[in-house]
């Protein structure tokens, strides 16, 4: 089913257990959710799988050219930077790292287009540096909802740091409260 | 007992803390008290869950991945940087996708013990 609503999760270091912690708490949701870590191959793909043995939603690397689907969580593949389309398609492209980091979570959430409907939420989660920050940004200006994790629960608290300085963050909270966040905002999958 | 945690650090009471840590968990470990150690062990067929300190004289923590994946030994290893700083310095600029997991020192040995738990189930995939 092509996903109306999408959840985008920019996080890097102190991510795989944080986002273990999340999914799971997170029931199934009717939107899609992709995940950008900043994470090389082939560590990307175990962590994917080590995140699906957990999610009550599959979770599976991101592939070139596929529709994001609701229900289903994606990973962003290691080594490429992430795009979407309007239709929410995966471009997945080499290029200069951004932020000294690819994938990075700026390229993904810049490319975000605003929707005529369902919902959009942008979250930022512990990281080294700022990558993220002009990304929720951007969700902000596109209509999206925007999340960024609190300091105590973060590892590192530059990335969520980051994108709550710029102002256009909505909720700063833990990730248990995000689980919830999502669960609130989002209807559950049918 | 195969070994599957490697802490790189220059000071040995850590060493000695996460040594003590990883034998009463069963978890087989080896200490390295440089960079260079680390390669050699990596060298010597090392896999498994890497706690590297980033401050250490000569090549530090950044440097020493840097070597890792210039000389491919980063496959089939997770990373977690050990450190007493608040914010790591912008030395990791270009390996951070490399680097899985960041602990500060001193550590809670629970929570090292739940994360290196976590991280070898991942290691174990690799192989």
């Amino acid at each position: 089913m092509p996903c109306r609503n999408l959840v985008v999760i920019g996080v890097s270091t102190g991510g795989p257990l944080t986002l273990r912690e999340i999914f799971l708490r997170l029931t199934p949701l009717n939107a899609a959710i992709l995940v950008v870590l900043h994470i090389a191959p082939p560590m990307d793909a175990r962590i994917a799988k080590g995140l699906d043995a957990v999610s009550a939603m599959p979770v599976a690397l991101a592939q070139h050219g596929e529709y994001l689907a609701s229900g289903q969580v994606y990973l962003a593949p290691g080594g490429f930077h992430l795009r979407l389309d309007p239709q929410y398609r995966v471009e997945l492209v080499r290029g200069e790292r951004v932020n000294y980091v690819q994938p990075s979570v700026d390229v993904t959430m810049s490319s975000l287009h605003r929707q005529l409907h369902g919902i959009l939420v942008g979250a930022v989660l512990t990281g080294m540096g700022k990558d993220g920050a002009e990304g929720i940004r951007h969700v902000k200006r596109v209509g999206g909802i925007t999340i960024a994790q609190d300091q105590k629960t973060s590892t590192i608290y530059g990335m969520p740091k980051a994108a709550a300085q710029t102002g256009a963050v909505d909720f700063v909270l833990s990730p248990a409260q995000i689980a919830d966040k999502l669960t609130q905002l989002i209807p559950p999958l049918a | 007992m195969a070994k599957q945690v490697m802490i790189v650090d220059d000071n040995r009471y850590v060493r000695d803390s996460v040594e003590i840590i990883c034998q009463g968990e069963n978890l087989g470990v080896v200490t390295a008290t440089s960079g260079a150690e680390c390669l050699q062990e990596l060298e010597a067929g090392f896999r498994g869950v890497i706690l590297m300190d980033v401050m250490m004289p000569e090549m530090d923590g950044w440097d020493t991945i840097r070597a890792m994946i210039e000389r491919k030994l980063y496959p089939g290893n997770v990373i977690v940087m050990l450190t007493g700083m608040g914010e790591p310095d912008t030395k990791m600029d270009g390996v951070q996708e490399y680097v899985t997991d960041y602990m500060t020192k001193p550590f809670n040995p629970e929570e090292l013990v739940e994360s290196l738990r976590y991280y070898l189930a991942l290691v174990d995939e690799l192989q």
